[in-house]
């Protein structure tokens, strides 16, 4: 498992990458939000059992592990640039993930909705465009 | 100059390593290296436009000038989520 903190005085970052089950509970009783923030948007991602047509019984997940880390600090230092976040969570599966299981797992901490609503999505939309995972459908 | 290389996903099936080493002239650029990647591993030409090339942690561009000692990474279109 792979884990990734960096506050610095500025927005809270956690990366995690692990090929164990992702506790949702233990991941929602993390949150810290302070007394000004009013909004925490949450994305999770789950295998689903067809791709492409084709039932599937799970997901094989490889990344390149260094080059993830260091592509989601430059994610993460665009959304500090661009929106008044105070912390983003992210934790991402690798490995074998079954077909219902949560593949991602994501926290977007932000005085209001709208901005917690867009960094979330703009981070998603960028993870899927640069990140180094990789998925292989394992045939049922 | 020495460049080590790594294929991710199903290059790696294509090219049938996970790494190779490769020996190239000094000014050599990465699409440069590319070229004769595909030129050694045919199998990776369907895939030339589409293939994401990086440099350490980083994407570089097809004229980024190599230096001795960079470990150059091939995969293909990511897939995270």
């Amino acid at each position: 498992m792979i884990q990734l903190r960096n506050s610095a005085g500025g927005m809270k970052r956690k990366l995690t990458l692990t090929d164990q089950p992702i506790d949702e509970s233990a991941f929602l009783r993390q949150r810290c939000m302070s007394a000004n923030m009013g909004a925490a948007a949450y994305f999770l991602g789950a295998v689903r059992g067809t791709e492409d047509g084709a039932v599937i019984n799970a997901i094989e997940y490889e990344a390149f592990e260094k080059m993830v880390v260091h592509q989601f600090d430059l994610l993460f230092a665009e959304i500090e640039r661009r929106w008044p976040v105070e912390s983003v969570r992210l934790t991402h599966r690798l490995g074998v993930v079954k077909v219902n299981e949560v593949s991602l797992l994501v926290e977007v901490i932000a005085p209001h909705r709208a901005e917690a609503f867009a960094a979330c999505q703009w981070l998603i939309d960028e993870m899927k465009r640069v990140i180094p995972i990789w998925k292989k459908p394992l045939a049922a | 100059m020495q460049i080590t290389i790594q294929f991710f996903s199903y290059l790696k099936e294509l090219t049938g390593c996970a790494q190779i080493s490769e020996t190239l002239a000094a000014g050599a650029t990465l699409g440069a290296l590319h070229d004769r990647l595909l030129a050694q591993f045919p199998r990776l030409a369907p895939m030339r436009k589409s293939t994401l090339l990086a440099v350490g942690v980083d994407y570089q561009a097809r004229d980024y000038v190599l230096q001795d000692g960079d470990e150059v990474s091939l995969f293909p279109p990511v897939q995270g989520g």
